[in-house]
């Protein structure tokens, strides 16, 4: 035990006194902070622009204009729906009496009426006046009519952007839609009364009968929180796998490269070499998610503590990820996972000099870790997808996606047969990189010999396996 | 009885086809100083690792310390790998302290002792510098004195001397005979006969995995047999001269001049009884010299010119690696 906490000891605090360590571990609250700022950022910083409409009257510019508030309208509804939904304090009153939302098109005075007229306007070598001074027209509507029937073109030259085209699209159809009920003595009126009076599709959740008499049915946070912290879990063991291998493989590359490994084994056994190093690396991302978790903790504490009401969201999250059901799995598939994975990258180091001839064997092991993420992406829309439910059986994508079947409440017998696969195939893959890792540290066996053991493997007159290498 | 620090029994080591160590038996008694000599993949890298268990032997059995090897005993050996390397990011006393502390010293013994180390070899001023920084040479002394810093009873050294100046290697030599006074039995091996004429007990010669010769010093030169050159005047028939008194000569096939003779020179006698001899029978001697072998010639007579050949080419390489 001693040796392996030697190598553990060294290891470890040769990692966490690295330059890389502290990027790592800053990365994710930094990249996280800044998502947030550049969402906020990318919202602030659509400019405003103008637009015109050429017409007799004013009927298409005063539908688009209404087809705008009603947006803005429909957006606000949507955001106090989620608010509710996530247990988020929503003061109704105060949301509906806030300032409308800045719109970014806004309707000013035609400059011209043809568009051989209007095209230095669009084209920005003329500007137009409006309320926030003289600027490019960035579209212009110019009403006709045809044997065809009545049509809006719409002119503008950056074709990227389409919020005012599809506003006008709506517009235009509400229009129609108007003039066909006034054709019938109706007004627009009688179809919100239609809406309005439609049956309601009232979300509930099915429960056992005793379940019910304690939380009811409805369709609450509590519900839908074990989800997203399940693809929360998944996701964060992912990164860590993928970004702590790399210290694996890097370690093992530089014993390799400056001839350490005799040095070691005349010390420690090679088991305890390994399961110094793994451990190390483990230590590593346990520091890793044990700040980050505790910047939560305190990150969500503090939240609380300036916005009681807070606590209401927060809580159903922390109570699924409190949830033995869902954890246990967790941190078993997070342990399994990275014992099969970090062992097969330490088998990886053993036969590589440099970074470069290790780039070889990377390739394929990260096109493979990419799979899972995929599955991760999927999750995200359908969590009871057939595909993670069939994908959770392959034993290198389990330990990704065992976690994300749990809140499904898969049973017993499949969770049990999945970490049974997993333990058989991460012990596989510990006796077949301990074979490869002696093979590589020991015996000096590149990765030009990996093709070798693969065609003695099939009985193809390649060279001997490790094993027999040795 | 003191088990041996290392017996080798029929030891054969294959890599394919290949036999890079071929039936060898070897005993390492206590307190003395071995020199395992031979060209480069002569097999004493091989043996060395497989001494130590790092690589297992196909054939034949390995004790150390009176058994297999295993952590326990390798705790009481120093092994100096021929391929050096350390962690380049460590500082040199923590490197020290770090492989001592493997080895079974407490971390304040090994820290203590690093200090010590570092200090006596004129590193001091280096003991918290990172190895990237150091010299080639500085950072083979702290591989070195990595390996002492536990007091080894058995070092095992595998090529000590290559890579270093003449002027480290003598400061290694002085420290092999330290550790030598202090009580521990050093196994070391080289390509260099110079050093192993200064220091050690007893060869072991190995070629091409086999082990050509196992003996002292004296025991190796009179393998050979010492000799004299003597040179006579007016095409004087040495042999036949000497040939009554129990020497045997022939002209000396290296001297141009065919004045000069070599005589063998039989167990017992030196080369004084042979010029002695000579004058006692009228040669008209216009020149003589003693011939002292050494242990290359040793080497030569033993394995053949062939292997003769390697250990210059061997000799050359580490010199302009050094």
């Amino acid at each position: 035990m001693r040796n392996i906490y030697l190598i553990f000891r060294r290891d470890y605090l040769g990692y966490v006194s690295a330059w890389g360590f502290w990027l790592g571990l800053l990365a994710l609250p930094i990249l996280a902070g800044l998502g947030m700022v550049f969402a906020a950022v990318a919202s602030n910083a659509t400019p405003t622009r103008y637009y015109a409409v050429v017409e007799q009257g004013a009927v298409y510019a005063d539908a688009i204009e209404d087809e705008f508030r009603r947006a803005i309208e429909s957006q606000r509804k949507e955001e106090m729906r989620i608010a509710e939904s996530m247990n988020l304090p929503v003061d109704r009153e105060q949301m509906e009496g806030a300032p409308q939302r800045e719109k970014k098109f806004l309707l000013v005075d035609t400059p011209a009426n043809g568009i051989d007229e209007l095209r230095p306007y669009l084209l920005g070598e003329k500007l137009v006046d409006g309320p926030l001074g003289p600027r490019p027209l960035f579209a212009v509507f110019i009403a006709t009519e045809t044997e065809e029937g009545r049509a809006l073109e719409y002119w503008s030259e950056d074709v990227n952007v389409s919020t005012l085209r599809d506003i006008a699209v709506e517009a235009a159809f509400r229009l129609r839609q108007n003039e066909a009920l006034a054709e019938q003595g109706l007004t627009d009126d009688f179809v919100q009364g239609i809406r309005d009076t439609a049956p309601r599709v009232l979300e509930k959740r099915i429960r056992s009968v005793t379940e019910q008499a304690s939380t009811g049915n409805a369709v609450t946070m509590s519900d839908k929180a074990p989800t997203f912290v399940a693809i929360g879990l998944a996701y964060v063991l992912w990164l860590m796998i993928f970004s702590v291998i790399q210290y694996l493989l890097m370690g093992t590359i530089e014993e390799r490269g400056n001839k350490i490994f005799d040095t070691l084994l005349t010390s420690v056994k090679l088991p305890q070499l390994l399961a110094g190093k793994l451990l190390a690396v483990f230590a590593v991302t346990a520091t890793m998610a044990g700040t980050w978790s505790l910047t939560s903790i305190v990150g969500s504490a503090f939240l609380v503590n300036a916005v009681p009401e807070m606590e209401g969201m927060i809580a159903p999250f922390i109570a699924a990820f409190a949830d033995p059901k869902l954890m246990v799995p967790a941190l078993i598939s997070f342990v399994l996972g990275y014992l099969m994975y970090g062992v097969i990258f330490m088998a990886m180091g053993s036969l590589c000099d440099t970074i470069q001839e290790a780039q070889t064997l990377l390739s394929p092991m990260m096109i493979l870790l990419m799979l899972p993420m995929l599955a991760i992406i999927v999750a995200f829309n359908d969590p009871s997808s057939p595909l993670i439910d069939g994908a959770s059986w392959v034993p290198i994508f389990t330990p990704f996606l065992l976690i994300l079947r749990m809140p499904q409440d898969p049973p017993l017998w499949e969770v049990l047969s999945k970490m049974a696969l997993m333990s058989v195939t991460t012990f596989i893959a510990m006796w077949l990189a301990t074979k490869v890792y002696r093979a590589g540290a020991v015996n000096g066996a590149g990765i030009g010999d990996v093709g070798g053991w693969v065609k003695g493997l099939f009985g193809r007159g390649g060279k001997t396996a490790p094993a027999e290498a040795e | 009885m003191t088990q041996s620090p290392l017996t080798l029994s029929h030891v054969t080591k294959r890599f394919g086809p290949f036999t890079a160590v071929n039936d060898l038996s070897l005993d390492v008694p206590e307190g003395q100083i071995i020199g395992f000599l031979g060209p480069n993949g002569a097999g004493k890298s091989t043996s060395l690792r497989m001494a130590l268990g790092v690589m297992p032997q196909d054939e034949g059995e390995v004790a150390l310390f009176g058994a297999a090897p295993d952590i326990e005993a390798l705790k009481r050996v120093g092994f100096l790998p021929e391929e050096r390397g350390l962690y380049k990011k460590m500082t040199a006393r923590s490197t020290i302290t770090h492989f001592a502390r493997l080895k079974g010293m407490s971390g304040s013994d090994a820290k203590d002792r690093a200090s010590e180390l570092l200090e006596s070899a004129g590193l001091g001023e280096f003991a918290n510098a990172r190895i990237s920084k150091l010299s080639k040479g500085m950072a083979q002394k702290v591989q070195i004195l990595s390996t002492l810093a536990h007091r080894p009873d058995f070092l095992i050294l595998d090529e000590p001397f290559s890579g270093l100046d003449p002027v480290n290697q003598q400061g290694l030599e002085d420290m092999i005979r330290e550790e030598h006074a202090r009580g521990a039995t050093i196994l070391f091996s080289t390509h260099v006969m110079e050093h192993a004429e200064r220091l050690c007990d007893r060869i072991v010669m190995m070629a091409r995995g086999r082990k050509v010769f196992d003996g002292t010093l004296p025991e190796a030169f009179s393998a050979l047999g010492n000799g004299a050159r003597i040179a006579v005047s007016g095409g004087y028939d040495l042999a036949a001269a000497l040939s009554p008194k129990g020497f045997d000569a022939v002209r000396d096939p290296q001297m141009e001049s065919d004045e000069w003779w070599r005589v063998a020179l039989p167990n017992g006698r030196d080369a004084q009884d042979a010029l002695r001899a000579a004058i006692e029978a009228g040669a008209p001697i216009a020149g003589f010299a003693p011939e002292e072998a050494r242990l290359r010639d040793v080497f030569v007579s033993l394995a053949g010119e062939a292997d003769a050949a390697a250990l210059n080419d061997s000799r050359t390489k580490s010199a302009e690696a050094s």
